[in-house]
């Protein structure tokens, strides 16, 4: 299990100066466009050496911080 | 007795459309142009300021007619009177309607059907388009009007339509301009031949019912064209003329040929004909409908004071545009 | 028969809809695949057959893949885990191959009649340089209507069907009528099987509402197309075709005409199949969103043509990036460059990849490389640009929420699409670079090309009511139903209004060249 520091650090390192907490909406709001989520979805590819299907590239995976960790704690199971 | 919902929108549906054509109908009127001399190209409009009733021969056709057949030649020489209602790009569909309107005011004895609009079609409509395009726009005057509200100023939105105006040369333009072509041999036989398109045939043979309706004769002339025209079309135009059984005579066919020069007798290296070449066709249409038409000298008569008047200043420019088209064309 | 035209308009489109809303309910798809197939047949003749074959071919496909995962849900359960896993890996391989297979057999068709005269002509001058002095004969061929919009959507088919979130056709005539309905065929939007099927398939009840609602949209799409589209049209083919002869000024008003031009005309396009579509009680992809109020290129290309963006994110975009060999890329950049570049590098090949489709797809030519190049560039220099950014002016974050800094992206977002649009009008990429130099010749000349001052006068108020429209959409506010709940009298004289604008104000008849739809070459 990961914990939700590891996403915001991620997060935090694909677009520096992102202010957002856990809950926060990000892809509605345009803090993330879809250029960048594929940044965060290699750089959590890279970090926790996970298999990423196109079908799990959905805006409700991505949402939130908290959303991307219950994806990549799915994935990892 | 309740409707249905269904009904109710229906009828709701047919209300507008009411509503809708009813003043499509009176804009339409309203962009009428102020003066009957912009009715349509060339000085085709004229034709509705001519007194009622005045009109012998009616020639009807495209830009050919308008810069090939001068009437007033014809009263001036033997007192007919004619009309060239004729503009560029005019179609059946649209002489049809045309017609129509004219013989509301005029009762012509012989009508000269030009056959080039048989084939007249833009390039980038199929021949479906250009029919319902022109007969819509025949049905509809705002959509044959409607750009013409950039003419509309402060001064003359409410100003009353004045359709009076009288055209010298009855609906012939005078051009002076020569750019000419070589004379080939431009009806050389290639053994086939373009027959008219069954829509325009359609209409062609509703303008002679018209004609027959009103007593008129009808008899078909092509204008000489080195460009435009060839004997593929004449014969589309032969079989309809003899399938209709109505008299058919092609200026460009050697044995009719008035003359034709196009080294000098055109405005535009072969398309349409100067004033030298007008001269020629109107003579040689003039002779013909001399030849076959009981038609009356009007010269002089009562009623016919403002084609005398009229006569008098053509005879005035006459002399001037003589000089103009022949320096023109290196005649001296 | 053009969306525009009066055959399809008063002819064909009222005829369809008797048709279809006198049928019984189970019948009502004939009427709409019956006047598809006759308007596809109208527009392409015997090229109608790429069309049924290409439908044919998705929709056996589609079948297998269903039977496929059928079968695999009936029987691997049964299995002990091994042999589980086992099972299923042949099973998505299979699945795998026959969507690859499909896509290639679809793809193959599209690059035969769209870009092999385009390869030819690049090998030839290739073959140039060779001392053989080989050349190939450069083949013509005529693009079927609306081939590359069918292609894409058969190829969303199979890959939804294949991922599971939709259900395959069982009919062959339900897929040739997913391909083939006639207000997406010729101009798209790129719609979804899962999305329409619903509505084509069980179509719902006529709805007087509805059906109002779609004539109101049709008539919004013929204002844009015929009062402003084929207006500007006369002024940017003048300028565009002979640049040398106007002024730079010519230039500018001829490229912001250009603008408004496609703009009019393709969003016109959209509102006339969209609205047609809603008259039959099927909901369209919407392919605008106000662009022009975008405050990045990214943002714009969301906002414009979103569903060409959507399936290129979709099925090429996303699935390049966690595709095997690019997770194998970003890692061999992470050990080499460390990881800011292991995990944006993969994410710009594949963005790289994307605008080239994108470039390709409007046409075969350099031109339309060089222009999704230049948005590439764009959208790689704002992000490459960004932590400089950030760290000399530390405030940005801040002024990003202010209001006159947001109107400078805009503003800014505005420019850079209309250089975009210079270069995808000009002749050529030679002709783009030319035309920008021409910016700095005199700005002397008059700007009354092919138009008078009553015409830009049209433009300019048609541009103004365009960008109200825009505002109060962008605001949420719905313009039909708004209406809707006014009095008759107000809503007839509104709607008599726009039908006597289009009549009276439309640029059509001798004075006008007829413009036919850009899209529809593409």
């Amino acid at each position: 299990m990961h914990t939700i520091d590891e996403i915001m650090k991620i997060l935090a390192e694909v677009k520096p100066g992102l202010s957002a907490g856990p809950d926060d909406e990000l892809v509605r709001t345009g803090l993330l466009d879809s250029v960048e989520i594929m940044s965060v979805v290699m750089a959590l590819a890279e970090e926790f050496d996970l298999e990423i299907s196109p079908l799990d590239l959905k805006e409700e995976n991505f949402h939130t911080a908290n959303a991307i960790l219950a994806l990549v704690n799915r994935l990892e199971a | 007795m309740t409707l249905k919902t269904w009904q109710k929108n229906g009828l709701r549906m047919v209300a507008f459309l009411l509503v809708l054509l009813m003043l499509v109908l009176a804009v339409g009127h309203y962009l009428m142009p102020q003066s009957n001399r912009y009715l349509e190209g060339y000085t085709a409009g004229g034709i509705l300021g001519e007194d009622f009733d005045t009109i012998d021969v009616l020639v009807l056709g495209d830009s050919n007619a308008a810069q090939g057949i001068a009437p007033m030649k014809w009263y001036d020489e033997h007192g007919i009177t004619g009309y060239t209602y004729a503009a560029g790009w005019m179609s059946m569909y649209n002489l049809y309607y045309r017609l129509k309107q004219i013989y509301e005011e005029q009762n012509p004895q012989v009508v000269v059907l030009c056959t080039a609009p048989a084939y007249t079609k833009k390039g980038s409509e199929t021949t479906m388009q250009s029919a319902l395009g022109d007969i819509a726009d025949e049905l509809l005057p705002l959509l044959r009007f409607h750009d013409n509200w950039k003419y509309l100023t402060p001064g003359n939105l409410l100003t009353e339509k004045d359709y009076s105006w009288r055209d010298v040369n009855k609906g012939y333009t005078p051009i002076t301009d020569v750019a000419g072509r070589p004379n080939t041999d431009y009806m050389y036989d290639t053994g086939v031949s373009e027959p008219i398109p069954l829509l325009v045939q359609f209409y062609m043979q509703r303008i002679l019912q018209l004609c027959a309706d009103h007593d008129s004769q009808v008899v078909l002339i092509t204008v000489p064209a080195a460009v435009g025209w060839n004997l593929a079309r004449h014969n589309g135009i032969a079989a309809f003329a003899e399938a209709n059984d109505v008299p058919y005579v092609d200026f460009n066919m050697a044995d009719q040929n008035p003359g034709i020069d196009w080294t000098t007798d055109t405005a535009d290296g072969g398309t349409h004909l100067n004033w030298l070449g007008a001269q020629k066709v109107t003579e040689a249409l003039g002779n013909y409908l001399l030849t076959h038409y009981d038609l009356e000298d009007h010269r002089g008569q009562d009623g016919y004071e403002s084609w005398d008047g009229d006569a008098q200043t053509y005879r005035d420019q006459r002399t001037d545009i003589q000089t103009r088209v022949t320096q023109n064309a290196g005649i001296v | 028969m053009a969306y525009n035209s009066f055959p399809y308009l008063c002819i064909f489109l009222p005829l369809c809809w008797l048709a279809w809303a006198l049928l019984p309910q189970r019948y009502r798809p004939v009427a709409l695949l019956g006047g598809s197939l006759v308007f596809y047949w109208l527009m392409a003749g015997t090229y109608t057959v790429w069309l049924l074959l290409a439908a044919a071919l998705t929709w056996a496909l589609g079948l297998w893949l269903g039977r496929l995962q059928d079968l695999q849900a009936a029987t691997t359960p049964a299995l002990d885990p091994g042999a589980r896993k086992a099972a299923k890996k042949s099973f998505t391989a299979l699945q795998k191959s026959l969507v690859a297979g499909g896509s290639v057999a679809l793809l193959g068709l599209l690059v035969w009649l769209k870009y092999l005269p385009f390869l030819v002509r690049t090998a030839n001058s290739l073959l140039a340089r060779l001392p053989m002095g080989w050349q190939i004969a450069t083949p013509t061929l005529v693009q079927p209507v609306g081939l590359s919009f069918f292609t894409l959507m058969a190829i969303s088919y199979l890959v939804d069907v294949r991922r599971g979130t939709t259900r395959p056709a069982v009919h062959y005539w339900q897929v040739l009528l997913y391909l083939s309905f006639w207000p997406h065929v010729v101009e798209g939007p790129f719609d979804r099987w899962g999305q329409i099927s619903p509505a084509l398939l069980d179509p719902p009840k006529p709805d007087y509402r509805a059906f109002t609602f779609g004539v109101q949209r049709i008539l919004w799409g013929m204002m844009k197309k015929l009062i402003l589209a084929d207006r500007a049209n006369m002024y940017v083919k003048a300028v565009f075709d002979d640049w040398t002869q106007y002024s730079g000024a010519a230039v500018v008003v001829g490229t912001l005409l250009y603008t408004l031009q496609l703009y009019a005309e393709f969003s016109g396009c959209m509102d006339m199949v969209v609205g047609a579509a809603e008259c039959f009680g099927v909901p369209l992809a919407e392919n605008f969103r106000q662009p022009f109020f975008s405050r990045s290129i990214g943002e714009f290309w969301r906002r414009w043509h979103i569903t060409l963006g959507a399936w290129l994110r979709e099925y090429l975009f996303q699935p390049v990036i966690v595709s095997k060999p690019m997770l194998r890329f970003g890692k061999w950049c992470n050990t080499r460059f460390g990881a800011a570049l292991g995990r944006s590098l993969p994410v710009w090949a594949g963005l790289l990849l994307t605008w080239l489709a994108i470039g390709l797809w409007h046409g075969a030519g350099w031109l339309y490389v060089v222009y999704g190049l230049y948005y590439f560039f764009l959208q790689w220099l704002g992000q490459a640009a960004e932590p400089t950014l950030l760290r000399l002016l530390p405030r940005l974050p801040q002024w990003r929420e202010h209001r006159i800094y947001r109107l400078w992206q805009v503003a800014r977002t505005f420019v850079l699409v209309n250089l975009g649009m210079l270069l995808f009008r000009a002749n050529g990429t030679r002709a783009a670079l030319d035309m920008l130099a021409s910016l700095r010749r005199p700005y002397t000349d008059s700007l009354l090309i092919k138009l008078d001052i009553r015409d830009l006068w049209v433009l300019a108020v048609g541009a103004l009511v365009l960008l109200a429209v825009d505002l109060l959409h962008e605001r949420g506010v719905s313009i039909r139903a708004t209406l809707a709940a006014r009095p008759l009298p107000l809503r007839w004289a509104v709607y008599c209004g726009g039908m006597l604008a289009v009549m009276i104000f439309g640029a059509y008849g001798d004075n006008y060249d007829p413009a036919a739809f850009i899209y529809a070459q593409f």
